[in-house]
């Protein structure tokens, strides 16, 4: 089965002091693979270690040890990130641009060729409600605005690997919708999501398969019927059953 | 990256410094200096009693008052120019009596401008109003997004110079033309070496803004970057002095090891006064300015080499860059 991503035992230390003597251990010993073509969710409590191996997969940061792959290559092969879609939960772009202008330059920086690059802000821009907001400065826009401009942002370049870092915070009732819709065309076309995400809900709706992270190491790792139970009268809620996992990985 | 992407990249980083300095203001501002330099020059009227030329054989020139005291025509037989007049500033708010011809000085003035204004005050007010431009890209709330498109980091950081150098470059272009034109249209003196000082210009803030983006990349701090590029111009325009100066008046004391160090800053780092001593020979200044004796000793004592000197700054600025971009490609965000 091909994958869109793997961790092979990686650790990742961030240093810091004078000489880099001190440091903090972010991920220890985290073997993980994410298949290809699923929605698969990433869920810890805070400081778990789900933003390391986030910034790991898209090379912001580097691990210290082990093995790092993204769309099958090392990931040093910066050219892989031309097909990722990266959203994440703050986005401050630059606030002297407006929405239009935004897309047009990340979309330029994720190789758009640039004669696709208007037709492809423009649908987007339509996409997530903002096209008769285009040509507004975006330091006017509410945050779920900014949110919408992200997932469009993520997806202008029409990306095999979508990496949705706490998407629907901000979002509205409609955002939220949209982003489902989003993920699931995804789905079905084969590609692949990477949902990080503290709301229950939404991960159980959509995801295919899922990994739990505690204390910077993997708890669990399987599908959400095997960790709930099948639906019925024995099938305990998402939330207990994390519960229990993040209990015991703080106890060990 | 391919040679084609590494360009697309560059510029698009480029488009967007533009578009941060035209939302800052900055670019509005850098344009009022030049309109106000503009109008200065616009006011500017001067009017000469005699234009004579000193003769090759006796190069020189006497003040009118002087000149009468002796004899206006045996001065001028013994080939010395007499020259009288005044300068007036502020339409005319302001008169200074003159004692050069009409195209020295209004020479004088270009190089007062380029100086002064264009070199001291344009480049160190550049240099502080810009520095805030790369710790604001390098925000890790707005460089994570930014850093995981598949540009290298160094590209994105080699665009973003690009994109200052190549704004202060606009603005040193506007500034010359502006002045130029003023002067020329005021005085009938155009004098087309004055556009030497654009390339001057943009070096000289190219080699320090390096420093800045250093700075930048290390602490992600303004006023770091700010305060300590212009602390670093100083300490360079202080060595670049102090190594001419000691060649220009050695002293028994100061010789051995202290020259070699001396030796080695000089050709290692930036070197503001150079610079200027380029622009005062690339203007023909000795005609109507006496330079620095310093400088004069140095070039007599063969020991002024301008490509060197402009070659040395290159590659500090080049080296500064490469140690930025590893910085910046090897930190985790």
């Amino acid at each position: 089965m091909a994958h869109a991503a793997t961790f092979e035992n990686v650790e990742k230390t961030y240093r810091s002091g004078v000489l880099s003597r001190s440091g903090i251990t972010a991920v220890k010993n985290v073997s993980l693979s994410i298949p290809a073509g699923t929605v698969f969710g990433l869920l810890g409590p805070n400081r778990a270690g789900k933003t390391t191996l986030v910034k790991l997969l898209l090379s912001l940061a580097a691990p210290s040890t082990g093995t790092v792959t993204r769309l099958g290559e090392p990931i040093r092969a910066r050219r892989t990130l031309a097909r990722v879609g990266y959203m994440h939960e703050n986005h401050a772009f630059p606030r002297y641009l407006n929405a239009g202008e935004v897309l047009h330059f990340y979309g330029g920086l994720s190789g758009v060729p640039t004669a696709e690059l208007p037709a492809r802000v423009n649908r987007w821009l339509e996409r997530v409600g903002l096209a008769d907001r285009a040509a507004e400065p975006i330091q006017r826009f509410s945050k779920g605005m900014v949110q919408r401009l992200g997932l469009a942002q993520a997806m202008l370049n029409e990306p095999d690997f979508l990496i949705l870092d706490e998407p629907t915070e901000g979002l509205d009732l409609l955002g939220r919708q949209m982003l489902r819709e989003v993920v699931a065309e995804m789905r079905g076309a084969g590609k692949t999501v990477l949902l990080v995400s503290h709301v229950l809900g939404e991960v159980e709706e959509l995801c295919d398969e899922l990994a739990v992270i505690v204390g910077g190491q993997i708890a669990y790792r399987g599908n959400l019927n095997e960790l709930i139970g099948i639906p019925g009268p024995e099938r305990r809620s998402l939330e207990a059953a994390l519960r229990s996992i993040y209990e015991k990985g703080a106890a060990s | 990256m391919t040679l084609p992407e590494v360009v697309r990249t560059t510029r698009w980083m480029i488009r967007d410094t533009i578009r941060q300095s035209l939302a800052t203001k900055l670019f509005w501002v850098m344009l009022g200096t030049t309109v106000v330099a503009t109008m200065f020059c616009l006011s500017i009227s001067v009017s000469i009693d005699a234009n004579d030329k000193p003769s090759a054989e006796f190069p020189g020139m006497l003040p009118r008052s002087e000149a009468e005291k002796i004899g206006i025509d045996k001065v001028r037989e013994d080939g010395i120019a007499v020259v009288g007049g005044e300068l007036t500033l502020g339409f005319g708010l302001m008169t200074v009596p003159i004692v050069r011809s009409k195209d020295d000085a209004v020479m004088n003035l270009m190089l007062v401008m380029v100086g002064l204004v264009g070199d001291a005050f344009g480049v160190l007010l550049a240099l502080l109003w810009t520095a805030g431009f790369l710790p604001q890209f390098l925000e890790p709330q707005s460089a994570t997004v930014l850093l995981s498109k598949p540009a290298p980091r160094w590209v994105l950081l080699l665009g973003k110079y690009l994109g200052v150098v190549g704004f202060v470059a606009l603005n040193a272009i506007v500034f010359i033309a502006g002045t130029w034109f003023a002067l020329g249209i005021r005085t009938g003196v155009w004098y087309a070496p004055y556009w030497l000082a654009v390339p001057l210009l943009v070096i000289n803030f190219g080699v320090f803004y390096s420093v800045s983006v250093f700075f930048a990349v290390w602490t992600r701090n303004t006023t770091v970057a700010a305060f300590g590029t212009i602390l670093f111009w100083l300490v360079c325009w202080s060595i670049n002095y102090t190594h001419h100066h000691m060649i220009a008046y050695p002293f028994a004391g100061f010789s051995g090891q202290g020259s070699v160090f001396l030796d080695i800053a000089y050709w290692v780092l930036p070197k503001p006064f150079d610079l200027g001593g380029i622009f005062f020979d690339a203007m023909n200044a000795d005609g109507f300015r006496s330079k620095t004796d310093e400088l004069k000793l140095v070039q007599q004592a063969g020991r002024f080499h301008p490509e060197l000197s402009i070659l040395a700054d290159g590659l500090f600025a080049a080296g500064a860059l490469a140690i930025a971009g590893y910085e910046l490609e090897t930190m985790d965000y």
